[in-house]
Order: structure tokens, then C-alpha cells, then sequence
């Protein structure tokens, strides 16, 4: 829980006092929560990168801007982070609507605190896995791009364990060229070995050697 | 297919006057011996030629009468069937073919030729005009008429067929046509001489004894064949036999035999040999598949196939259109029946709905005090609960993890107040809605109104369980209310009863319903069930409102049935009862005056 200390959760709903009550149950369990009245609000309130957004407590039916609508407007900027929808009496099909959408969870009113706590928790370490791994990738990405177009070629040809004869049949170009080639390579990626290109290269695109 | 030759046989009886007086002088009583011949060519010459035979017969069997009969292919093989001849003297093929059907039995065989054996004696020359230079070898024979006698002449068509056959000429496909003349042999002459045919098939040698033969026709594809002494197209077979049958007496046979065995080509004009061996009649008939091996002609599918591939694709193709075709008429049939029966159906389930949602209508105004609250206010209470729930816990929370502080406190009670009061005017709206709807006063029979929720419950329920009815009440005894008000607290007296039952055998899921007056003024409705009962916490419960025991309960129906009791100045309680189940009680007060006509009852309320 301590890396998520500074994280926020935000509760959207448009009844006041419930609002207020999942503020105080959330608070008593040490979240930092920021509540609003409605997703318009949340948005004007929150504008993006929302780098501390720990998970969001959403409220499926709302009269103006539905929850689900306030999922599609992230998704439209970008952002999609981890979502806990709360539905009333028979909202379970918007609700599943929701999960295919990426939400994190959806819990049913009535609702017994735990376990909102628990989705809350759960939703939470989720977006802060998936933040790691979008800094990976962005460190990742960083460093390639430094890489010439032909470096880049290069690379792909190294990562993948090819000896420099094969390298160099494969391209076209001298032996000695490609040896050329792979040191200023090392150099911009920061790494000591193919093995390493290789992680840093599968860290930018899952897809990159393939 | 051999049947379609005419059936006249013409049957020529040649009797000797001499032969026949002598044996109706001697032997009157002993029967002719009667022998038939195929007479290719024709009656007179058949007489001629087998005429040595009857004399030299007529000479040997003192006594006997000797007739010669003669019949074409099937003919003969009719007569010899029947037994109405002795014997047979016929073509090698003919002969084959009646050994195999009816038991024949060669005695002896023809020796005709003056060289060569009886073995190698008969043979088919195709003849042309000799003038036709085109035609030489059988294999010219492709795309030209061809005449013959018959298809199961042996020696005028079968004999040649077999060497087509070894071309690979196949007469009926490969032969512009295939012209049968029919007997005697002469006409064959007669078709290629007249340019009806380009060419003929006849017996070998036949050609040799026509006048000028040799300088008129040609033989197509002669053979070299040693020892016999006319031109010939074909191999060649033994000579023709004569036959026993098998009604034949073996005596008879054995002096038949001895006699023509006597013969001789010099004294008799005619000789007979020892029979000779026809396994190359066997052969030709196997190679052809025709005769007794015609079973292996049956026109296997795959040889048709061969055969009439074209037209078999074309029949195959021509089906399955068809097949194709009715399928799909059948489909479309179906489909606009099916389409037809749906939208019929359809039309009586809309009609039946409109129905049942005609009469649901009804139902559901009776009940709507009870049947608004259930949908409109499980959502509205969810809020206040919910809330109130979350600051309780939260409180518990705060306390167990020292985050409890004087604010919290403060906001939390104050919230949880102010939740609870929410909770409280939803419920209040409800109560008000019930007593609202008491203003209206109806003097009616306890028993009518009774009876009218029962039948409403039993309408509701496709299995309802029974309920007894027992009125202890006299006729004139009534009651000042909202009819439709307290029909509904029955109803949901006897659904709580059913809803207790549920599950439980059939003897228990029973309901009894009685109406009798307490003594103080009132009448008690008793709702008896044989269900599962109440404990004593749930019994001191039930009226609270959201209190429930039913897994999808609200918890509002007993509560709004004792507002609904209490509003007519009456009361909703729940009785201990001996034995299962649970029972409740409705007290309302006994009107003082006889109901009246409910047209002049005015409404008036009571509590104002």
C-alpha cells in the first residue's frame, strides 16, 4: 500500500449522501478520495493526465453523463483507467457492458463495504501494474528512438541472435559495415549485449522481434 | 431380346407317304419319331437338305414314322421344351445355348465337308459387292450398313461378331446400321445386291454355291484357313449336331445314332461323325457374353455407364435439377407454411396476451397499493440503506484501525439521522398512499369479499394449492370498508401462506380461510397455512416494515396489510396455532346497519 499512498480514488455519483458515505468508508480505510456530483464534473475537475488517479468509483446510471458514457470519454482521451462500477437493481447488463469495456470490477447495490474495499484495492494495484509497464515501455521507446531507421533494421536482425555474416547477407551490406552498425547501437540503446537489445526492444513492442 | 423374332414359327410337317403308310400298316399304335431342324434357309431347302436323314431313318427304324419339323430359333427351342419333337438338328450356337437351357445332348455331328473335319466346318463370310474396293478387312466394316439375318444367327452374325469384337468393333455403335433381314439366308444377298447394305453376313461357303458368287461378291477379311475349302471372315467351329433331349429314350437315341453313324457322303449324300468337341462355341459365346453366358452381359451399371456415359450425365444431371427443383419447391412450401402457421400463431399469442394483459390489468388495480411499492421503492430505499450501511461499518472501521476521531463521529451519526429520516418519508409516502385510499367505504359481506381474493389468488397461480373456506358468519352480518383494500391483504395472506409451503408435499401447501365473528363486535378472517411456521423472533418481527424471511422479500407486504387493517379500524396479527404452519389473523368491525346497495353508500371518512 505504500506506493499507492499518494494515488487518489474519485467517487462519482449524483446521490449527495451516499456520495458522502463512500467518501467516509473509503477514508477510513486511509484512501485519499476526491467525490463528485457528476462525470461532467469529474472531468472539468480532472483534466488529463490524471497521473495520480488511483481507480475511479463510478455510478452506472446517472441523469446526465452516465458512467459508461464517462468510461467511453476517457477511453476517447486516452486514458483508460481502472474502473469500479456501482449499479442499482437490475443495471446488470449495463453493468457487463461495462467489464467488456475494461472496467475493473461492478459490485450490485446493495453492497456490503468489503466489498467495495476489495475492488477498490484490487483496481487500484491493477492500474499501478499497468503504469509500470507503461513507464517500461516509454523508457523503452526513448531509447530507440534514437535509433536511425537502418540502425533500427540493424537491431531487429542482432536481437534476434543473428551472427553478423547473416546480418550482412540479409541486408545486403558488408560484414564489416553491420559490425559498425551494432556498436553505434549499443551505444544508443545503453546496453552491453544482443540479449539486452533484445528485452529493451520487446519492452517498446511486445511485437517488435517477431 | 431374343423373343423379339417373330413367334410364328412355321412348322412344316415333310412326311414320306411311303414312310407313312408302311407304318401305319406294321405299327399304328408306336409314335412318329419327330426331329426338329432350324431351317436357315428356308423350308424347301431345309426339306432337301435333311431329307437324306428321314430316308436313311425311315429305313433303319422299321415301323417308326419319321417327321421332320421345322422351326426358326425359337421355335425349336420352344417345341424341344415341350417334348412334342425327339430331336434337334441345329446351328453349333443354337445348340450351345439349348444344351445349357433344356439339356440337350449332341449323339453325333454333321460331317459335311469332303476335307477337313467336322471340327473345323462352319464358318461366317462378310460379303460386299465385289465391285466395292473400299472394303476389305473388317475394320472397314466401321460406318457401313451391314445386313444379317438375325442377331442370334450363329453362323450368319455371332461367329462374325466375335471377331469384331476382337477389334474392338462393336456392331450396334460402331455400324452405320445394323439391317436384319431375316430368314432364309438369301435375303443377306439380296440387301447387299440391291445397295440396301454394304455389306453382308452369311454362312461360309453359302456364298461359293450362289450362282456367279465368287464374281458378283467379295469376302471381307478372309481368312487363311487350311483344310477348308471356302473363304471364310471368321475362325472356325464345329458343324452342326444332331441332339437328344432329354425325354428322348435312350434306345430311340442309340438307334438314331447307329443309323445316321451308317451313312456315307457317296451312298447317302450326307455324313455323320462322332460328336465333335464345341468348346469353341463355349468360348465365342463367353467372348460375346451372350447365350448361356448372357447372365455376364447383364448390363452391369458400370458397363452402361461406359456405355451411355453422355446420356447418363445428362439423365444424372437432368435429376438432379430435378431433385434440386422439387427440394426447393418443397422448402418454399414449407417455409411459407411455416412463415403462414407463425404469423397465425403469432396473431392468437398477441391476441391472447392482449387477453391476459386485459385481465392482468384488472388484477394489478386491485393490487396496486401493493404492486406500486414493490418496483417504484426498492430503488428510492436502496440509497438511504445503503448509505446508512456504509457509515455504520465505516464507524466500526475507524475504531478498529484508531482513525475514530470526535468529526467522524459527529458526521457519521449525523448522516446515518439523516439517512434513516429519508428512509422514513419514502415510507411514510407509502402509509399515505394506503390511507388515502381508505376514504373509501363500502358496506359489503364479509364472505363476498373473501371469496373474491380467493379467486383472485387462484387466477394468479398456474398450480394454486386449495383452499377451504368455512364461514361461520350469518348471511346478513357485514362489513364497512375498501373492498378492493382488504382483498389485498388476503391475497397477501394467502401468498405468504403459499410461499411458506413451498416445496413441502401437497398435503401441507394446503390453505384454509375462516370467517367467524369474535364476540366483541367484529369478524375475524383467519388465514391458516400448513407451512414451514414462524419462530418467535420472526413472529414479534413481522410487521416491522423491510423485515422479510423470503430470499427475495421486501419486507413491506405484512407491514402495509396491518396499515391497510388499522386504517379500517381493525387489526393484523399473527396467532400461535397446534401443529405446522403459521396463522394470521384480520380483525375488522362489524358494520351495525345491513349492507345496502352499494349505489347509495357515500363515501365518507372516518378519521376527519
Amino acid at each position: 500500500m505504500t506506493r499507492t499512498d499518494d494515488l487518489v480514488i474519485h467517487v462519482v455519483d449524483d446521490d449527495a449522501a451516499f456520495r458522502r458515505s463512500l467518501v467516509f468508508l473509503l477514508e477510513s480505510v486511509g484512501w485519499r478520495v476526491e467525490s463528485h456530483a457528476s462525470a461532467e464534473d469529474f472531468l472539468a475537475a480532472r483534466p488529463p493526465p490524471m497521473a495520480d488517479l488511483g481507480c475511479l468509483v463510478l455510478d452506472i446510471r446517472m441523469p446526465t453523463m452516465s458512467g459508461l458514457e464517462l468510461q467511453q470519454a476517457l477511453h476517447a482521451r486516452g486514458i483508460q483507467p481502472p474502473i469500479v462500477f456501482i449499479t442499482g437493481h437490475g443495471d446488470v447488463e449495463l453493468a457487463v457492458q461495462a467489464m467488456k469495456h475494461g472496467a475493473s470490477d461492478f459490485l450490485q447495490k446493495p453492497f456490503r463495504d468489503q466489498a467495495l474495499l476489495d475492488a477498490v484495492a484490487a483496481a487500484v494495484r491493477r492500474g499501478a501494474e499497468e503504469r509500470a509497464r507503461g513507464a517500461l515501455r516509454n523508457n523503452a521507446l526513448a531509447l530507440l528512438v534514437r535509433l536511425s531507421p537502418r540502425e533500427r533494421e540493424v537491431a531487429r536482425l542482432v536481437a534476434q541472435g543473428l551472427p553478423n555474416k547473416v546480418v550482412a547477407r540479409e541486408l545486403g551490406i558488408s560484414e564489416k559495415t553491420v559490425h559498425v552498425h551494432r556498436q553505434h547501437i549499443m551505444e544508443k540503446v545503453e546496453v552491453g549485449s544482443a540479449a539486452e537489445l533484445a528485452r529493451v526492444m520487446l519492452r517498446a513492442d511486445p511485437a517488435a522481434l517477431d | 431380346m431374343r423373343f423379339r423374332l417373330s413367334l410364328s414359327a412355321f412348322i412344316l410337317r415333310v412326311a414320306f407317304g411311303a414312310v407313312v403308310a408302311l407304318a401305319a400298316g406294321a405299327q399304328a399304335a408306336e409314335a412318329p419319331v419327330r426331329i426338329g431342324v432350324l431351317a436357315f434357309l428356308g423350308d424347301d431347302a431345309a426339306t432337301a437338305e435333311w431329307s437324306p436323314v428321314v430316308e436313311r431313318l425311315a429305313e433303319a427304324l422299321p415301323g417308326r414314322s419319321v417327321e421332320l419339323l421345322q422351326f426358326d430359333h425359337l421355335g425349336l427351342a420352344a417345341s424341344a421344351a415341350a417334348g412334342s419333337i425327339d430331336f434337334i438338328i441345329t446351328n453349333p450356337g443354337h445348340y450351345v445355348e439349348l444344351e445349357a437351357a433344356i439339356g440337350a445332348s449332341r449323339i453325333l455331328t454333321l460331317d459335311a465337308a469332303p476335307t477337313g473335319s467336322p471340327d473345323r466346318a462352319i464358318g461366317s463370310a462378310v460379303i460386299a459387292s465385289s465391285a466395292r474396293s473400299d472394303l476389305r478387312t473388317l475394320e472397314d466394316l466401321r460406318g457401313k450398313r451391314v445386313a444379317i439375318v438375325a442377331r442370334e444367327g450363329f453362323g450368319g452374325y455371332q461367329t462374325v461378331q466375335r471377331e469384331l469384337a476382337a477389334l474392338g468393333i462393336e456392331p450396334e455403335r460402331d455400324f452405320a446400321a445394323l439391317t436384319v433381314v431375316g430368314l432364309p439366308m438369301s435375303r443377306v444377298f439380296d440387301a447387299v445386291t440391291n445397295g440396301e447394305a454394304d455389306a453382308g453376313i452369311v454362312r461360309a461357303c453359302l456364298v461359293e454355291e450362289q450362282p456367279a458368287g465368287l464374281e458378283r461378291f467379295k469376302v471381307v477379311g478372309a481368312r487363311d484357313e487350311p483344310d477348308f475349302a471356302c473363304a471364310t471372315s471368321t475362325r472356325l467351329y464345329p458343324d452342326w449336331p444332331i441332339a437328344t433331349l432329354r425325354h428322348t429314350p435312350p434306345a430311340l437315341a442309340k438307334d438314331v445314332a447307329i443309323a445316321l453313324l451308317g451313312m456315307s457322303r457317296d451312298g447317302h449324300g450326307m455324313a455323320w461323325a462322332v460328336p465333335a468337341d464345341y468348346q469353341a462355341v463355349h468360348e465365342m459365346f463367353r467372348e460375346l457374353r451372350i447365350g448361356p453366358y448372357a447372365t455376364l452381359h447383364e448390363p452391369t451399371l458400370m458397363m452402361l455407364a461406359e456405355r451411355y456415359w453422355p446420356w447418363v450425365a445428362a439423365l444424372a444431371l437432368l435429376l438432379c435439377a430435378w431433385i434440386l427443383y422439387t427440394v426447393r419447391v418443397e422448402h418454399l412450401v414449407h417455409a411459407r407454411t411455416a412463415a403462414l402457421r407463425a404469423a397465425l400463431d403469432a396473431r392468437d399469442a398477441l391476441e391472447a396476451r392482449m387477453r391476459a394483459g386485459q385481465e392482468q390489468a384488472d388484477h394489478m388495480a386491485r393490487l396496486s397499493v401493493l404492486g406500486e411499492l414493490a418496483g417504484t421503492l426498492a430503488h428510492e430505499l436502496n440509497q438511504p440503506l445503503a448509505a446508512i450501511g456504509n457509515y455504520a461499518q465505516s464507524l466500526r472501521r475507524r475504531v478498529d484501525n484508531a482513525r475514530l476521531t470526535d468529526d467522524a463521529v459527529r458526521e457519521a451519526s449525523g448522516e446515518i439521522a439523516a439517512q434513516a429520516e429519508r428512509a422514513a418519508g419514502i415510507l411514510g409516502r407509502i402509509r399515505g398512499f394506503a390511507k388515502k385510499r381508505a376514504a373509501v367505504r363500502e358496506k359489503v359481506a364479509p364472505r363476498e369479499v373473501v371469496a373474491e381474493a380467493i379467486a383472485l389468488f387462484r387466477g394468479m397461480l398456474a398450480n394454486a394449492p386449495d383452499v377451504e373456506l368455512g364461514d361461520t358468519l350469518g348471511g346478513a352480518a357485514s362489513i364497512e370498508v375498501d373492498p378492493p383494500q382488504i382483498q389485498q391483504v388476503i391475497l397477501n395472506l394467502l401468498k405468504n401462506g403459499y410461499d411458506a409451503a413451498r416445496g413441502l408435499p401437497s398435503s401441507r401447501q394446503r390453505l384454509a380461510v375462516t370467517i367467524a365473528t369474535s364476540g366483541d363486535g367484529n369478524v375475524r378472517v383467519a388465514v391458516r397455512d400448513f407451512g414451514v411456521g414462524l419462530d418467535d423472533a420472526a413472529r414479534d418481527r413481522l410487521f416491522e416494515p423491510f423485515f422479510t424471511t423470503k430470499p427475495d422479500g421486501l419486507g413491506l407486504g405484512l407491514s402495509i396489510c396491518r396499515t391497510i387493517a388499522e386504517a379500517h379500524g381493525g387489526r393484523l396479527a399473527a396467532v400461535p396455532v397446534e401443529g405446522p404452519g403459521s396463522e394470521f389473523v384480520l380483525t375488522l368491525p362489524l358494520a351495525t346497519a345491513p349492507p345496502i346497495p352499494a349505489t347509495i353508500a357515500s363515501p365518507h371518512d372516518p378519521h376527519r
